[in-house]
């Protein structure tokens, strides 16, 4: 149960209700919360009080000394001497696990009960009060909890929605750490995603440093991965448990003292690995719907997960981990148009092995995916992580280099060639033709991809294993 | 019909959740901003009730619901009431977006909150369940 629910009872409308209540039985009256930190005023003034405290509430260290002392040690209810000889009525409100404060009546005008009688009517009068009190505040407790897991299941309906439409991972990872984090009022949410033998944090938000777990990897043999990912159900870890793991030391934890995880298991296995710290204790109807929640995460991370797969590897050429030629028609619009919009040159480099059949003839296939691995490697080698690499055919590989203009491009081609050229390939010697061309205004994908492959072509009528630049 | 002086004294605090709104979705998305108000507007309410008349949808937000009631009950305590929500969607907001792109939205509102009596930015937010009505 959250423990702020009764402060968040509006204290301006209590005060009302709760002098109406003292008038009608002539008895002051005001309440401590679960702190023993005054919550509501004096509903009466008492001239011993107003001397003593001079206000509406008990600010004397005496007074307060006393409440403190007093209200540790109340059980159920008690009669009480303050400091000052006014006897009064001290009751606990709420229950034992869920303590929400202290409820005291005293006489309005000072007397010490010293009639019997008079003490039987008030402590009658003080009980009743107090039967009154207890239920309006447990039935505003009620009424706050049900609002409260209302909103969490109403967050939970629209998020399943939304989650199942869609499937970008970023996206998916944002919505269930954003959501975690308002619903649960989460001090920290992250999200580990399964690779091979490793957890990767793939998301973290929350307090200080929750950000610095992203990308951290917890290997799967951890002690700690392995014990919450060898079962279904989450595990509760103190703080102190998860310092071990790569990226914990960095994490303000000041609020912090436990961590559920949740395995994120689906029919596929497990995905990952979900964290949530929250400021409270959740109850059962709250481990509940977060388990619910994660449920539906686990199957929308899945998703996201193997569609970003599928994409990878419909844009991905196998053999050397370059892009495709399907990728490539798509690459190189948005890049022609970025060079137009933003009048920067954009040159390609059109490069192919030359004898490669004869080569693949003679030694085979497997020798053939050798050499072309190592050239993919050493192109790689030769460019700028900002330039792009495609595999175009069986032996041709297209290059794109964006802010470079033609003769750049060339001293670039001939770098590829040197290293090809001078590469000990098993079996014999390779070497690679390369045609170097810029774009244009108004080129379209075709109209460049033409020009590098006919640049190409006059390198290899001009003798292979050399470059030439198209002029044009 | 609202009169000036309750359309004004509502208008600069409508103004103030329009661009926490704009502020927040540029990097949230729609989607967690509406949660958020979800969530914030639920939480106040348990202390303002009036604050359920605030309306928000994916185009941004309005109080003329708010501006209404006001002028049925000039009594209402609205500015107590919106610098309850803004301190508490701060506060929230600062675990979402990280420490550092809450303060550059904390400094571009209190800009246009300056004549606010009260400082509703103030790093952290106050804390749930704090109540300034207290006493």
């Amino acid at each position: 149960m959250h423990p702020n629910l009764f402060l968040n009872i509006s204290v301006r409308y209590w005060q009302d209700f709760q002098d109406t209540l003292a008038k009608a039985i002539n008895a002051n009256i005001y309440i401590f919360d679960a702190n023993v930190t005054p919550f509501s005023h004096f509903s009466l003034p008492v001239e011993i009080c107003q001397d003593v405290n001079g206000g509406k509430e008990p600010r004397d260290n005496k007074c307060m000394d006393f409440y403190k002392l007093a209200c540790a040690s109340l059980g159920e209810k008690d009669t009480l001497v303050c400091p000052y000889g006014i006897k009064l009525c001290a009751y606990r409100l709420g229950s034992h696990t869920q303590k929400i404060g202290y409820l005291i009546i005293a006489p309005a005008k000072h007397t010490n009960l010293s009639d019997r009688e008079e003490e039987i009517a008030f402590v009658t009068k003080a009980q009743n009060v107090y039967r009154t009190v207890n239920e309006v505040f447990n039935a505003i407790l009620e009424r706050n909890l049900l609002g409260l897991r209302r909103l969490e299941l109403n967050s939970i309906y629209e998020i399943s929605r939304l989650m199942t439409s869609i499937i970008e991972l970023d996206k998916v990872l944002e919505l269930i750490t954003n959501s975690l984090i308002i619903i649960y009022q989460a001090d920290l949410c992250f999200i580990g995603l399964r690779e091979g033998d490793k957890i990767r944090i793939a998301h973290g938000k929350g307090v200080r440093g929750s950000n610095l777990l992203i990308g951290k990897e917890w290997p799967l043999v951890h002690p700690v991965i392995e014990q919450v990912s060898s079962q279904i159900e989450p595990t509760i870890l103190h703080i102190g448990e998860l310092k071990g793991l790569p990226g914990f030391n960095d994490v303000e934890i000041i609020s912090i003292s436990q961590v559920i995880i949740y395995p994120l298991w689906t029919a596929l296995g497990l995905v990952g690995l979900l964290g949530i710290a929250t400021p409270a204790s959740l109850d059962d109807i709250g481990y509940r719907n977060l388990q619910i929640y994660t449920n539906f995460a686990a199957v929308a991370l899945a998703n996201a997960t193997l569609i970003r797969r599928l994409e990878k590897e419909a844009t991905t050429d196998f053999l050397t981990g370059f892009l495709n030629k399907r990728a490539l028609q798509d690459v190189l619009a948005v890049e022609l148009q970025r060079a137009a919009r933003y009048g920067y040159q954009l040159s390609v480099i059109f490069l192919d092995i030359d004898g490669f059949k004869a080569y693949n003839d003679t030694y085979g296939h497997l020798a053939g995916d050798v050499v072309l691995q190592k050239v993919a490697e050493l192109i790689k080698n030769s460019i700028r992580v900002t330039d792009i690499a495609c595999r175009y055919g069986g032996e041709e590989f297209l290059l794109i280099l964006p802010g470079t203009k033609g003769e750049d491009a060339a001293r670039v081609a001939d770098r590829i060639r040197r290293s090809v050229e001078n590469y000990p390939f098993p079996h014999r010697q390779i070497t690679v033709s390369l045609g170097v061309t810029s774009a244009k205004k108004n080129d379209s994908v075709d109209m460049l991809l033409a020009r590098a492959d006919q640049a190409c072509y006059q390198a290899k009528e001009l003798g292979k294993n050399r470059i030439y630049l198209d002029p044009s | 019909m609202v009169s000036d002086a309750i359309g004004n004294r509502i208008k600069r605090y409508e103004t103030l959740l329009k661009e926490m709104w704009a502020a927040s979705a540029k990097y949230l998305g729609a989607f967690s901003v509406s949660l958020l108000m979800e969530r914030v507007v639920w939480e106040v309410s348990l202390e303002y009730k009036e604050i359920e008349l605030l309306q928000y949808d994916q185009d941004g937000v309005s109080c003329a619901r708010i501006a209404a009631r006001l002028e049925e009950n000039p009594e209402l305590p609205v500015e107590d009431m919106f610098m309850k929500f803004i301190a508490r969607y701060v506060e929230i907001l600062a675990k979402l977006l990280g420490y550092e792109r809450a303060e550059e939205i904390r400094k571009r509102l209190r800009i246009l909150g300056e004549e606010f009596n009260e400082d509703p930015f103030a790093k952290g937010g106050m804390k749930s369940g704090e109540d300034k009505n207290r006493h």
